[in-house]
């Protein structure tokens, strides 16, 4: 009773002391608030040294006395210290403990371990068992919150090979590979044949090694084996529990005990606790795994709306609009050619005709002229609808498709032209005539604008890409801004995911060139 | 002489047979679809037959291949195609086996029947007769740096004439001048293409042709 008043008066005279320090130095109540933290972590080494001191048997009050004002100093002095070595002591007492736990399997005998004083039988190596694993948990996340980013020990263990990157996401959970190996490793038990004496603590801290190099050297394939480790350890103590007593799902060396995480799994209820901490690792693990596997991996299972995708939307909302407005503006053109050409020759006609029924018989002379005028204007009206037809879709394209009505296209135009195909097969029709009034255009903006001699028309499909490229030898300097012409036929091909890139440097050549990406029908079946 | 018709729309291909009849032509076959069309023109070997180039059943152009067809197996079959519209590539298709006996004419002119009856007898006899507006599509083409642009306008006009498969006298008729003026204007024209002259109307036909279509 006495050793406990002394002890919680040290305790206090401690953070007295540790505070007035803090106010002598001046700090303004803010920093005063960040720097408690700091001092109450490093206040934390103090309840440690006195564990650390119990772990000695028997009892060496000089050890535990000599422990404590170490921590004491340590924490009053220069606590920013304090603060970083207390997650360090707290993973080294939970590593120890498995140690602790070796010998109590050996039959040895220990005084205390933490705050529980080990019972009999297989409770004391429970109530180890347990706070190994608060230790260690508490440590490390301690150390991960209060590691420098900067330092370079943090940028060795992350991964981060630049400065003034923040650690990423990924490497971050390799950490957790630490713990799932250690528990892991406890688990199989492995090397339980050799565990005598020196070669626990050894095995422990192999084991830790190892994790660590991973997480150093590997973080990614670090991250995914923590995350895998975590899951089966979650079934694994499910099977446990499910299982028991008819012995553990996986053979374990140390046939005697299994010890599960915090759980030393010896009867029903014990095997029932291991379900339990296995649905919670189960648990953690699949809350972990949509946030520690990369990118591509989680595309595999959760297709979210990426940036790539959501940016396809739009732009396909984009080029949809455009074509419902293409094609309205087009069937109100068509609409108004038909309206003031042949329907407007046709009303001629037909007052022609019905003037001449009545003239036939008092002036057949007159009546005559109004025929020969009705037959000019029926003409007329044919021309003007075949032109109309053209401009809607061309009937050779109907007939031949592309390269046969590129080709027609070039013998109408009155340059040189070097036609060069090289497609078997039929495009879509949309895309065919897309394609074909794309080349048309430009062909007449070689004829009209730069006094070309020569074009040069090259088609071509190849790895479901057609490429078409009309190259004319003219003055060049063509604007394709301004080519509201070009421009329209762009948004026209975009509706398939075309482009149109025209190429005009001042001097020439003019080059355009049309991209689609369009799958080819079967060849022809005939051809002549 | 004996006709083969081939047209899907039923009205104009009875007021074609009509239009034949009246001019006192015998109709050995009036069919709708490419099959047909080439069962009738090997069975019947006819004068000389009319086609529509688009017919059943693919509504392309399938009479074009067939009067090819019909033409491979047949050399200097006289076939007259009809068309809604004039391709040069189709009439270069038409004119590339040079055995004459081919007319490639729009729908359009079926309206002045004497000249239409006059193109079916030119292709019977195995003339060549193209459309004026496939002509002019010729000639546009070549006419930025080609010999062709040396030639005259009246020389022009005369060579289109010619491509339409007309006569000299028919020419000279048309262009109010005397058929010697004619020969000398075709003479010129045949200098300046680099033509070797001919007397034969169609042989000068395809020359002109050839060269234009080179």
């Amino acid at each position: 009773m006495l050793q406990l008043i002394l002890v919680v008066a040290y305790f206090a005279g401690c953070v007295a002391l540790a505070l007035r320090r803090e106010r002598a130095r001046g700090r303004s109540p803010s920093t005063l608030r960040g720097h408690a933290r700091a001092l109450g972590w490093g206040m934390l080494l103090l309840p440690l040294a006195l564990i650390a001191g119990g772990l000695f048997y028997p009892v060496r009050w000089p050890v535990i006395v000599l422990l404590l004002l170490a921590a004491g100093l340590l924490a009053v002095l220069w606590p920013g210290v304090a603060a970083k070595v207390t997650p360090l002591a707290l993973i080294g007492l939970g590593l120890y403990g498995f140690v602790i736990v070796r010998v109590l399997a050996r039959g040895g005998y220990v005084l205390a371990y933490g705050f529980l004083a080990p019972g009999q039988g297989w409770a004391r190596t429970y109530t180890v068992l347990s706070q190994i694993w608060v230790f260690l948990a508490l440590g490390t996340w301690l150390a991960w919150h209060m590691m420098d980013r900067q330092s370079r020990v943090a940028r060795l263990l992350l991964w981060e090979r630049q400065k003034g990157q923040g650690p990423g996401r990924r490497p971050r959970w390799g950490l957790l590979l630490v713990p799932v190996a250690v528990m892991a490793g406890e688990l199989l038990g492995f090397n339980s044949s050799l565990g005598q004496g020196w070669w626990h603590p050894v095995q422990i801290v192999v084991v830790v090694l190892v994790a660590v190099a991973l997480i150093g050297l590997v973080p990614a394939v670090a991250a995914d084996l923590a995350l895998a480790g975590l899951l089966v350890l979650g079934l694994y103590g499910l099977a446990l529990a499910a299982m028991w007593p008819v012995h553990a799902p996986l053979p374990s060396v140390f046939t005697d005990q299994v010890r599960y995480g915090a759980v030393w799994v010896v009867d029903r209820p014990s095997a029932v606790l291991a379900g339990v901490q296995g649905l919670a690792l189960l648990a953690f693990g699949m809350w972990l795994v949509p946030r520690a596997l990369d990118a591509r991996t989680r595309a595999l299972f959760w297709p979210a709306p990426d940036a790539e995708l959501a940016g396809r939307v739009q732009q396909l909302t984009q080029t949809r609009a455009r074509a419902v407005d293409t094609a309205a503006a087009e069937l109100r053109r068509v609409e108004r050619d038909l309206h003031d050409g042949a329907q407007a020759r046709l009303v001629a006609l037909g007052m022609n005709l019905r003037a001449a029924e009545r003239l036939i018989t008092t002036s057949p002379q007159a009546a005559l002229a109004l025929v020969g005028e009705a037959i000019a204007t029926s003409s007329t009206a044919l021309t003007e609808l075949r032109d109309l037809v053209r401009g809607i879709y061309p009937p050779v394209l109907a007939d031949r498709g592309l390269p046969d009505a590129v080709r027609a296209l070039a013998l109408d135009t009155p340059l040189h032209t070097e036609v060069d195909i090289d497609i078997a097969g039929r495009l879509d029709a949309p895309v065919e005539s897309a394609c074909y009034f794309a080349v048309a255009e430009a062909l007449a903006n070689a004829v009209k604008h730069s006094g070309a001699r020569h074009v040069q028309i090259r088609m071509e499909h190849a790895r479901g890409m057609l490429r078409i490229e009309v190259i004319d030898d003219g003055a060049g300097g063509a604007d394709p801004v301004n080519g509201s012409g070009l421009r329209g036929l762009e948004r026209r091909l975009g509706t398939f995911d075309g482009i149109l890139a025209v190429s005009s440097p001042p001097g020439g050549p003019t080059m355009v060139v049309i991209e689609v990406p369009c799958a080819l029908s079967s060849p022809k079946t005939s051809s002549c | 002489m004996r006709v083969v018709i081939a047209e899907d729309l039923f009205l104009l291909r009875e007021g074609l047979v009509r239009l034949l009849r009246a001019y006192g032509l015998e109709i050995a076959a009036a069919v709708d679809n490419g099959a047909d069309l080439l069962a009738a023109l090997l069975e019947h070997r006819p004068d000389v037959s009319i086609i529509d180039v688009r017919l059943p059943p693919t509504f392309t152009d399938e009479g074009l291949r067939t009067a090819l067809e019909a033409r491979r197996q047949v050399p200097g079959l006289p076939v007259l195609v009809l068309s809604q519209y004039v391709e040069q590539l189709y009439a270069r298709e038409l004119l590339s086996d040079q055995a004459g006996g081919v007319g490639y004419l729009l729908k359009d002119r079926v309206f002045n029947d004497d000249q239409f009856i006059e193109a079916l007898r030119t292709v019977a006899g195995g003339g060549t007769v193209l459309d004026p507006e496939v002509i002019s599509k010729l000639l546009s083409r070549r006419s930025r740096d080609e010999p062709i642009a040396l030639l005259s306008r009246r020389e022009r006009e005369v060579l289109e004439l010619m491509a339409e498969g007309r006569s000299n006298s028919a020419i000279a008729q048309q262009l109010f001048v005397s058929e010697k003026a004619v020969s000398k204007h075709s003479t010129s024209i045949f200098t300046k293409l680099g033509l070797a002259p001919s007397d034969d109307d169609n042989r000068r036909v395809l020359a002109v042709l050839a060269y234009l279509n080179s």
